[in-house]
């Protein structure tokens, strides 16, 4: 067995790192980082950034957590830092203060379309040679401008709507009068 | 179970203060202080001044060492710091450089 416990009597002033599981029940004044699962029992307390793999924590955290696969806070847990991980878990009664993100699948919409833009061009170039670049090139510029147009006319016909320009006159006013 | 195991593969480096059993099977640098026992692993580096009730030992420990009742130091276990306790074991086998007050 390789798991690790630092025990309800017991306090660590400095950093805990390695491998194989770690449950922690005793204070902790310093980094924690696991190639592991991580458990912060009820009446655990890390004062410092927390990483590992899965981390479950029904205790008290002040501090980032990073987690690579998950991030569970368990009912009567405090954390107060910011949380990473592909999935991440608050249980009602758990308490949260902090940026809480989920990373890894889920993309942003403005980083995801430029990279898949600049990964076509790339890819194409490559099996054929250089005339049929601008073929490509031309399809990906005709296909998003045409997609842009029905849009900007869509979204041309509510500006000439009087009353827009009306309500934003009243909302400067009242900004003003603020 | 021990109240307190830090496991093979986990290293601690700073102050581990406890008042239970503590198991070290890892690495530890700095300094072990607990008011009951303590058990130094084969697998088990330590660097660290060790003040205990009583400590086995069966891995590594460079480090002054002090138990209140005892230090028992086991075939394989090698130990460089000096020993302060009122009774002291060393099994055949076993490898120390240090000096020992028992407190006579």
């Amino acid at each position: 067995m390789n798991g690790s416990v630092i025990g309800r009597g017991t306090v660590v002033r400095g950093n805990v790192r390695g491998s194989g599981s770690l449950e922690i029940l005793g204070r902790v004044e310093g980094d924690v980082s696991v190639s592991g699962e991580l458990v912060v029992g009820e009446e655990g307390a890390v004062r410092g950034s927390v990483s590992g793999t899965h981390i479950t924590c029904s205790g008290a955290i002040q501090g980032d957590v990073r987690g690579s696969e998950a991030v569970l806070l368990e009912r009567g847990a405090r954390v107060v830092g910011d949380l990473t991980a592909p999935r991440i878990g608050v249980a009602t009664g758990a308490l949260v203060k902090g940026l809480v993100r989920t990373d890894g699948e889920p993309a942003l919409g403005t980083p995801r379309r430029p990279a898949v833009a600049a990964a076509r061009p790339i890819a194409f170039p490559a099996r054929p040679a250089a005339p049929k670049v601008a073929e490509p090139r031309e399809e990906v510029s005709d296909s998003e401008p045409p997609a842009k147009e029905p849009k900007a006319a869509r979204e041309a016909p509510p500006p000439p709507v009087v009353p827009a320009l009306a309500k934003g006159a009243k909302a400067k006013k009242k900004k003003r009068e603020d | 179970m021990a109240g307190t195991v830090i496991g093979e593969g986990l290293s601690i480096e700073g102050d581990l203060s406890s008042e239970e059993e503590v198991v070290v099977q890892g690495n530890l640098r700095g300094k072990l202080t607990t008011t009951d026992a303590v058990s130094v692993g084969s697998s088990a580096v330590i660097e660290a001044d060790v003040s205990a009730q009583s400590l086995t030992i069966a891995g590594q420990v460079t480090g002054d060492v002090t138990a209140a009742e005892r230090v028992d130091l086991q075939a394989g276990g090698r130990l460089i710091g000096d020993v302060k306790a009122a009774r002291l074991t060393i099994a055949d086998g076993a490898s120390f450089k240090g000096n020992v007050d028992m407190d006579v």
